[in-house]
C-alpha cells in the first residue's frame, strides 16, 4: 500500500479557503493532494488555458500530515471539460506546467477517443448529470491497458441529494464495465467541509460497487500509479528526462577549447604508419 | 447490478474454552505469542474501587523507552546485539508509522527483525524479502524478515553486511522507536539509548467507575449463553463508553446488551496503555485468579488485551496488515472456578490467531 492521496481539490481563487482546504487534507491524513484547475472551453470565444499558481505563493508553510513527519505534497492538475474534439489539443505547451492532466468527455465519441488516443492521465466521470452514454468494455479495457484511470468524485454527493443519485448510478455503471480496476476516488472539494478521511472514502467505494481491496487501492496504490504515469508523459517513456541547467554563463567558462583562443579541442591524432 | 451492502468487513474469531487447572491449556502460549500489546482493559463487575493488590500489579508494569529518530541500522550494532538481542528479551516497535502507508519495523524477543516496506523502499534496500500475503492486484507491500541469531547474520557475516549497508547507505531509515527489555533493565539498552534522544515512560493507568450497567447474565456458563460476536460487541461498547440503551430517540448507537440481561449497580473499568510485555500480562492474569478465589459478589472478570494496529507482526511473528482497521486483540473472560473463555480476534488482513 502506498500513501493516501486526494487528486482533486478545486481551485477557486480564494487563497484562505485553499489554505484551509490543504490544512484539513493534511489533518485527515492525505499525504499528497492535487489542486485542480478546471478548464471548460466554449466554442463561442477563445479562452486561455489557466496557468497554475506556484505552490509557494499559495501557502507559506505546507502543513504536516497527521501522524507522520513529512509535510503534505501539493501538485497541479488540469481538467479539460470536452464537448468537442477540438477542445483538447494534444501536445499543447500550456499543459507542461501541470503535473497531472485530466479530461472529462461528455459524449460517447469523445469518451472513446479519450480512452484510446489522448495522452492524458485521468478520465473524469461526470457526476452532475445522468450519463448520456453507456460504458463499453472495449474503450475501458483500452484505457486500462494504457494506464489511464477513471475518476469518481464524491463531494457533489455530499452537497445535493439528486447529485447523490447520479454519482452512485454513474459509478456503478462504470464499475460494471471496468470490474473495479483502474479507478480512483477523489473529492472535487471546494470547501474544507466537503473533504472526507481516507478510510471513509474507502467505505464510500463499497457503495459504488468496489470490493474491499479495490476500494482501498482506489485511494492509495492506483493514485500512485497515476502519478508515475504522469511522470512518464513528461519523459521518454520514463527512461530519459531533461533538466534545465541553472545558468548558462557558468557553463561557458569551463568549456574546453574555445575556438577564439586558437587552441583546437583535444582530438585523436591519426597515427602515421612509416612505410619503407 | 445491485451493490451487496450486507457484506460486512471480514474478521477472524477464534474461541477457546478451558480451565487454568487443566494441564493442557494453551493460555500461556497464546498470551506469550502476542509480542506487542498496546492496551489492557479490565472490567470488574460489582466493584467500586480497584482492589489493592490488583492496583499495585497494574502500576508495576515494566517501563518502556521511546527513542526519537533512531536510525534503524543501530539495531544491528554489535554491542546491542550481544548485550540485549542474543539474551533473548528485547521488544522493539517503530512508533508513529502507519502499517498501510509507511515503513514499519519490529524487533521480536526471539531475535527476528521484521521490516514492512512499500515497493519503492524494498527495491532500493536490496535485501531478500517476500511480497506481503495481503496484496490485492499488484504487490505493493513487501516484508523483510531477518533472524539475527542465524549464522549468516553474525556481525561480519555476509547477510549482516548486506543488510547493514542497505540500511546505512541505500535506504537510511529513521523512525521513532519504542523499546522494552525483559526482565526490567534498561542497563543493556543504555549503550544504545545514550547515543540518541530518549525518554522513559511508564504505562498509563486510567480507572473509570460505572454505575447502572446492564450486563448479560450467566456469562461464564458452559455451554456459553451468548455467541461471541454479541458478547464482544457489548464489551467493546462498555469499554468505549457507548450507550447500550438503544432508546428510540437516540440515533447515535443502536447497540444493545444481549438478552437475558441484568443490571449491575456498579462496575469498574481499568485500562493500561503503553508497550506492554506478555510476561506482565501473565502475572496480571494470575493476580486476577487470586482475586476471583476470594469470596466475592461477582463471578467473572473480563480482560481484553489489544495489540498494536500498526505492528508488522501479530501472533507468533506472523504477518499483520490493516485493511480498514488493523485490530488484533483477545478477550479473556475468567470465571470463579478457574474456568475461562478466550476469544481471539483479528481483522481482514491477518493470519488466523493460534
Amino acid at each position: 500500500m502506498s500513501v493516501f492521496m486526494d487528486l482533486n481539490l478545486i481551485y477557486t481563487g480564494d487563497r484562505t479557503g485553499l489554505r484551509t482546504l490543504l490544512e484539513t487534507a493534511a489533518h485527515l491524513g492525505f499525504s499528497t493532494v492535487a489542486i485542480n484547475y478546471v478548464f471548460e472551453p466554449t466554442s463561442k470565444k477563445k479562452q486561455e488555458i489557466p496557468t497554475p499558481t506556484p505552490i509557494n505563493e499559495l501557502i507559506d508553510h505546507l502543513p504536516v500530515v497527521q501522524g507522520r513527519s513529512r509535510p503534505i505534497r501539493v501538485l497541479n492538475r488540469l481538467t479539460v471539460v470536452m464537448s468537442d474534439s477540438s477542445h483538447f489539443r494534444p501536445n499543447a505547451t500550456e499543459y507542461r506546467s501541470f503535473d497531472l492532466l485530466a479530461v472529462q468527455p461528455t459524449t460517447e465519441k469523445l469518451f472513446h477517443a479519450a480512452c484510446m488516443l489522448y495522452d492524458v492521465d485521468i478520465i473524469c466521470i461526470s457526476v452532475s448529470e445522468k450519463l448520456p452514454f453507456f460504458f463499453k468494455r472495449a474503450p475501458v479495457n483500452g484505457a486500462a491497458d494504457r494506464g489511464v484511470v477513471f475518476e469518481v468524485s464524491y463531494s457533489a454527493a455530499i452537497r445535493d441529494s439528486t447529485l447523490r443519485r447520479y454519482t452512485i448510478a454513474n459509478a456503478i455503471n462504470l464499475m460494471e464495465s471496468c470490474k473495479g480496476r483502474n479507478v480512483i476516488l477523489s473529492s472535487a472539494a471546494e470547501k474544507a467541509l466537503e473533504l472526507r478521511g481516507p478510510y471513509d472514502v474507502t467505505n464510500l467505494g463499497l457503495l459504488f460497487g468496489l470490493s474491499d481491496g479495490d476500494a482501498k487501492e482506489a485511494v492509495c496504490s492506483t493514485c500512485r500509479s497515476v502519478l508515475l504515469h504522469a511522470e512518464t508523459r513528461k519523459t521518454a517513456s520514463g527512461i530519459i528526462y531533461t533538466m534545465r541547467s541553472c545558468s548558462d554563463s557558468a557553463g561557458q567558462e569551463g568549456a574546453p577549447g574555445d575556438p577564439e583562443h586558437g587552441d583546437p579541442p583535444a582530438a585523436k591524432r591519426h597515427k602515421l604508419v612509416l612505410t619503407q | 447490478m445491485s451493490v451487496d451492502l450486507d457484506h460486512t468487513p471480514r474478521c477472524l474469531l477464534v474461541s477457546d474454552r478451558s480451565s487454568f487447572l487443566h494441564e493442557k491449556n494453551r493460555i500461556n502460549s497464546q498470551v506469550e505469542q502476542l509480542n506487542f500489546n498496546y492496551k489492557v482493559s479490565l472490567l470488574l463487575p460489582e466493584c467500586g474501587s480497584t482492589p489493592s493488590h490488583l492496583d499495585s500489579m497494574l502500576n508495576n508494569f515494566s517501563t518502556f523507552y521511546l527513542i526519537r529518530k533512531l536510525p534503524i541500522y543501530e539495531l544491528l550494532d554489535k554491542r546491542f546485539l550481544e548485550t540485549a538481542v542474543y539474551q533473548g528479551c528485547v521488544y522493539g516497535l517503530s512508533y508513529r508509522t502507519r502499517i498501510d502507508e509507511d515503513i514499519c519495523v519490529a524487533l521480536m524477543p526471539n531475535g527476528h527483525l521484521c521490516l514492512s516496506l512499500d515497493k519503492d523502499s524494498f527495491q532500493v534496500l536490496g535485501v531478500e524479502g517476500k511480497a506481503s500475503r495481503f496484496s490485492h492486484r499488484t504487490k505493493s507491500r513487501y516484508v523483510v524478515s531477518v533472524d539475527m541469531t542465524e549464522s549468516s547474520m553474525v556481525p561480519g557475516g555476509r547477510g549482516y553486511l548486506r543488510l547493514l549497508t542497505g540500511l546505512k547507505s541505500r535506504l537510511p531509515l529513521k523512525s521513532d522507536f519504542l523499546l522494552s527489555h525483559h526482565p526490567g533493565g534498561g542497563a543493556s539498552l543504555q549503550a544504545l539509548l545514550s547515543r540518541y534522544d530518549w525518554s522513559e515512560h511508564k504505562p498509563e493507568v486510567s480507572t473509570h467507575a460505572l454505575t447502572c450497567l446492564s450486563c448479560p447474565t450467566q456469562l461464564t456458563s458452559i455451554p456459553p449463553n451468548f455467541d461471541p460476536h454479541s458478547f464482544l460487541e457489548w464489551l467493546g461498547a462498555v469499554d468505549a463508553d457507548i450507550s447500550c440503551e438503544n432508546s428510540s430517540c437516540s440515533f447515535l448507537s443502536s447497540l444493545a446488551c444481549p438478552e437475558p440481561k441484568t443490571m449491575l449497580s456498579q462496575a469498574l473499568r481499568v485500562s493500561v496503555c503503553g508497550l506492554l510485555l506478555p510476561q506482565d500480562i501473565l502475572r496480571l492474569i494470575q493476580e486476577i485468579r487470586c482475586y476471583l478465589d476470594q469470596p466475592q459478589l461477582q463471578s467473572w472478570v473480563a480482560l481484553t488485551v489489544h495489540g498494536f494496529v500498526d505492528s508488522p507482526v501479530s501472533w507468533g511473528g506472523r504477518e499483520h496488515g490493516a485493511l480498514r482497521g488493523g485490530e488484533n486483540f483477545y478477550t479473556l473472560l475468567m470465571g470463579e472456578d478457574h474456568t475461562y473463555h478466550l476469544h481471539l480476534v483479528t481483522g481482514a488482513h491477518d493470519t488466523c490467531p493460534p
